[in-house]
């Protein structure tokens, strides 16, 4: 009886001690790739983490806070018809500026660099640069579904607004401040006919695109929902004029 | 039977700690400290065990009270901003190696005692076949 008490006893210990080791080493595996020598350098970088963490949850917050207030809005207008339509201006003028998921019939577009080093004759090219996705590239492929009437865009579920940017980052492009790689994902809303014949015409920049031999991939979806900028929108400078 | 307990212990300890959430990484010094801790109470069971002085109860409430005030060390000293975590990996490394320390010397004494023993029998061996 003793011993078995003793083994019982060992044995959730062990058990205790093997779990935490193992969630430690995974945390640590998962967090902390390259330790640097220097000793300073290693706190900066947990403290970068640290501050990344909290961003995160208080981000998490700020959605939850979000949902909460559209409820309380909507209690709070159910029995006013002018809050009411006041109500409605909000949730479409908010749907104009990419603040609220939509979606509609549309297209997906996927563009990757290839990693081949071979044309789509497949021959050698001679630029390797030319069979990559390119900040020039994705501004060209807005353009021409913007020329083709979308309503909503977004790249790598990075709504395109009014203030987003895209440029080259190094290795990776960054829009709206996030940072996204290949491959690259172009959701639209709009006619998917318009979208299909515009982007894919002979001397389209499609055309070229998968010429130089980029991977490029269309299909026009009858619903397809493009995500909401997950920003703040905030301006300093504008104003009405009287 | 000790030793399998201890043995499905870390298998299912391993196992499950595989599959389980991660720790955020503001907590995850918390948990080194609280492992450290544990670490040091089992090294310290096997040199009591070896120095037959193993008290279950000493050994349980070391392991997870030092676990804890260690946690609960290390959080006094992230408010007091006195980096009071390095004094607990000093004292319990310091005490691992001291038990570690232990526990080598009580398995080399063993082991040279039985290669003398052996030797002492093959000489004595030996002198009878001579004296024959």
């Amino acid at each position: 009886m003793h011993k078995k008490h003793i083994a019982i006893t060992l044995g959730i210990m062990c058990f205790a001690l093997t779990i935490a080791t193992v969630i430690q080493f995974r945390t640590v595996d998962n967090t902390n790739k390259t330790v640097s020598s220097s000793l300073k350098e290693n706190a900066l970088r947990d403290e970068v983490l640290r501050w990344k963490e909290k961003y995160d949850n208080t981000y998490l917050e700020l959605a939850e806070s979000a949902k909460t207030l559209e409820e309380v809005r909507k209690q709070a207008t159910q029995n006013d018809t002018t809050s009411m339509a006041k109500q409605q201006e909000i949730t479409q003028n908010n749907m104009l500026l990419g603040l609220t998921e939509v979606t509609g019939p549309g297209i997906e577009i996927t563009l990757a660099d290839n990693n081949t080093g071979l044309t789509s004759e497949g021959n050698e090219v001679l630029d390797i640069s030319s069979q990559l996705v390119h900040n020039d590239d994705l501004i060209q492929v807005i353009n021409e579904l913007n020329n083709a009437q979308a309503e909503a865009i977004s790249v790598n579920g990075q709504r395109v607004i009014q203030t987003s940017s895209i440029t080259c980052e190094g290795n990776v492009i960054k829009i709206n401040g996030q940072k996204i790689t290949s491959p690259f994902t172009i959701k639209a809303i709009g006619s998917p006919g318009l979208f299909s014949g515009s982007l894919n015409r002979i001397g389209g920049y499609l055309y070229f695109m998968k010429k130089d031999g980029v991977y490029v991939e269309t299909k026009q979806l009858d619903n397809i929902t493009v995500e909401a900028y997950n920003g703040v929108i905030s301006y300093k400078y504008i104003k009405i004029k009287e | 039977m000790i030793l399998m307990a201890i043995v499905i212990g870390c298998i299912l300890g391993a196992v499950i700690g595989i599959y389980a959430p991660l720790v955020p990484y503001t907590y995850s010094g918390y948990l080194a400290i609280a492992i450290i801790a544990a670490l040091d109470s089992v090294f310290g069971g096997i040199a009591a065990t070896l120095k037959k002085n193993f008290d279950l109860k000493v050994f349980v409430t070391g392991f997870f009270g030092n676990a804890i005030l260690s946690i609960l060390l290390t959080f006094l000293g992230e408010k007091l901003n006195v980096d009071i975590y390095l004094a607990a990996i000093v004292v319990f490394v310091g005490r691992m190696f001291n038990n570690l320390a232990i526990i080598r010397r009580y398995y080399l004494s063993k082991w040279t005692s039985k290669k003398q023993e052996n030797e002492q029998v093959e000489s004595a061996e030996k002198t009878e076949e001579t004296s024959k």
